[in-house]
């Protein structure tokens, strides 16, 4: 009975969050006695890059979780925020902004990605639920999201050209501190990141919505029953998912200074090794696994070189599901309702 | 009447699930639907409820037609069900289901009437912040009515509550039915063990192949031959229902 008792009580929602932050400061903290200034950079700029991967894994993974799709256009709304935001600058349309031209150009991409969600919504969610039911609840809207990238990458490619371009960041903030260089956009977007996870976190966790969407993710029937009206609440899920995709565009933009209309494959692919790695429809293994593989990735460039970036993120993940098939921190069945 | 329905017809593609079926249920009454697996009793409640939609017919709750509305607008006009296979979110707290009975209600009273439902059942209380996957099958059932309680419903319809339950516990159940019905909730009630339902019940309709076959009031259909003859087995009583036990409702089981 008293075991029943305790594995019954639900989890603190801190414990996972303190749980990783403070894997990160070990990290940091080994790499400082062992490794010297060099292998700290690179731990500190592998959890900067992390923190992007991170918010977009966050991305796919809601959409997993509670509404059992794989939505592809993530990738494609991360790399619209970048292109509309360059796009509106490089055409001077936001001249008037003066020296906040860049911020505002940023701010109107992550808009363009949520309306596009809604886009994606309105015509595969929603259309082909409402046509179909469930029997082609897995494959049709997969498919058809397929189907957005393109569209969206190509209107993009004909609008704005196929080229890599520069991002014009004014400022150049950078904090020295104890030899390491710290980029403050850098903190700024593992800080926001981790900001806006918590805040996802505490929404599902404790308010009336994210019981909703937690009683939606494991039986859409029975929240209905219950009096939720499950087509109002699945918009909510791809507004999020625009605005998560659009602030890690917004960061990664600012932080590197590059955009293209192929940025959000290289990110999306990673971004689904990292939910995969964390565990399909936690919030907190996206969290976890984003982090990881932006290490994974700075530490095979130093160590092995350019190259072997894919090999070891994507042999990790193999080496992870073979051992662990849920992932480190997802719920042992396979299944729905695991927010 | 609270509620009126006028032939009332589901299809399911080319299957002809519910038939032209008419029914009413009065304030504080208690109405059975009785019936064989396949006869359309799920059916005629998903139907009422709005979780499939009526191929023709009308369904009047509280003299307003709800025959379109969506199963959150019934709910807002207090008709709740308590479905089939009792649907608990097992990943939510016992505690987070109570509150999801109440999501459709903004007043002020919420916390009030969860306290209620612990005082009721204190088995709950108990497992108040565990997930709902632990409880016992009585213990969901009593979730699930508890749940569909905290709507505030005027009529609630339970989908054969009875069905995996020990006779101990159906016996509870029956008497949780009982009391409700006392304290002035009108029910719609499926079930397939007849005879308990006909005592709770104040009238019966049996339903076979989605037509009402047979109705009248529980008296009339205990002691109709037909119905004994297929459901309750008076005619053959080895092959009957599990009749309740003879013994009396004891305090160390789980309810």
């Amino acid at each position: 009975m008293s075991d029943a008792a305790a594995l019954g009580r639900p989890k603190p929602v801190i414990g996972k969050g303190v749980l990783i932050g403070l894997a990160c400061a070990a990290a940091i903290g080994l790499a400082m006695l062992l490794g010297g200034r060099v292998i700290t950079q690179q731990i500190i700029s592998g959890l900067m890059l992390g923190s992007i991967y991170m918010t977009v894994a966050v991305a796919f993974t809601l959409t997993i979780g509670v509404l059992n799709f794989l939505n592809f256009t993530i990738p494609t709304l991360f790399m619209l925020t970048g292109m509309v935001a360059w796009g509106l600058l490089a055409r001077g349309y936001l001249a008037g902004f003066g020296g906040a031209a860049w911020f505002v150009a940023l701010m109107a991409g992550i808009a363009v990605a949520i309306l596009a969600s809604l886009v994606v919504e309105r015509f595969t969610f929603r259309y082909l639920k409402t046509r179909h039911g469930d029997a082609t609840e897995h494959a049709i809207p997969l498919v058809s999201s397929l189907g957005f990238l393109l569209i969206f990458e190509h209107l993009v490619l004909i609008a704005l050209g196929s080229e890599a371009q520069r991002f014009p960041v004014p400022f150049k903030a950078d904090i020295y501190f104890g030899g390491l260089v710290i980029g403050l956009p850098q903190l700024a977007s593992l800080a926001l990141a981790l900001g806006i996870v918590a805040g996802l976190t505490y929404v599902l966790k404790r308010t009336r919505m994210g019981r909703a969407l937690r009683t939606i993710a494991e039986s859409p029937d029975t929240a209905s029953l219950l009096g939720v009206e499950v087509a109002r609440i699945v918009p909510i899920v791809f507004i999020l998912t625009g605005l998560l995709s659009g602030v890690a565009a917004a960061l990664f933009t600012v932080n590197y200074g590059d955009v293209s209309p192929f940025m959000g494959d290289h990110i999306g692919t990673k971004a689904i090794a990292a939910m995969v790695l964390g565990g399909l429809g936690s919030v907190w293994g996206a969290v976890a696994g984003g982090l990881i593989v932006g290490l994974a990735e700075t530490l095979s460039i130093h160590f092995l070189g350019g190259d072997s970036v894919q090999m070891v993120v994507w042999g990790m993940l193999l080496l992870v599901i073979i051992l662990r098939p849920q992932g480190l921190f997802g719920a042992s069945s396979i299944g729905k309702g695991k927010m | 009447m609270l509620l009126e329905v006028e032939g009332l017809d589901v299809r399911y593609g080319r299957t002809h699930a519910v038939r032209a079926v008419s029914l009413s249920v009065g304030q504080d009454e208690v109405v059975t639907v009785l019936g064989a697996n396949g006869a359309g009793k799920t059916s005629l409640l998903r139907a009422l409820q709005g979780m499939v939609p009526a191929a023709g017919g009308q369904i009047r709750f509280d003299g307003v037609d709800i025959t379109r509305m969506s199963p959150p607008q019934r709910l807002q006009r207090h008709l709740a069900l308590v479905p089939e296979g009792r649907q608990i979110i097992i990943s939510l707290s016992v505690h987070e289901n109570l509150l999801m009975g109440a999501y459709c209600r903004h007043d002020a009273g919420v916390s009030r009437d969860v306290d209620g439902i612990y005082d009721r059942f204190p088995n709950l209380a108990a497992r108040r912040d565990m997930p709902a996957s632990v409880l016992s099958g009585g213990e969901q059932q009593m979730l699930a009515i508890s749940r569909a309680l905290l709507a505030k419903p005027r009529l609630m319809m339970l989908d054969e509550p009875s069905l995996g339950l020990s006779p101990l516990l159906v016996e509870r159940l029956f008497g949780l039915l009982g009391s409700l019905r006392d304290e002035g909730l009108a029910i719609l009630l499926v079930e397939q063990n007849t005879q308990m339902a006909l005592e709770v019940a104040s009238r019966g309709l049996v339903m076979e192949l989605g037509n009402v076959v047979l109705e009248g009031s529980a008296d009339a259909l205990r002691h109709n031959d037909r119905l004994a003859a297929a459901y309750l087995g008076h005619a053959a009583p080895a092959a009957g229902p599990v009749s309740p036990p003879a013994t009396p409702p004891s305090s160390n089981g789980r309810a």
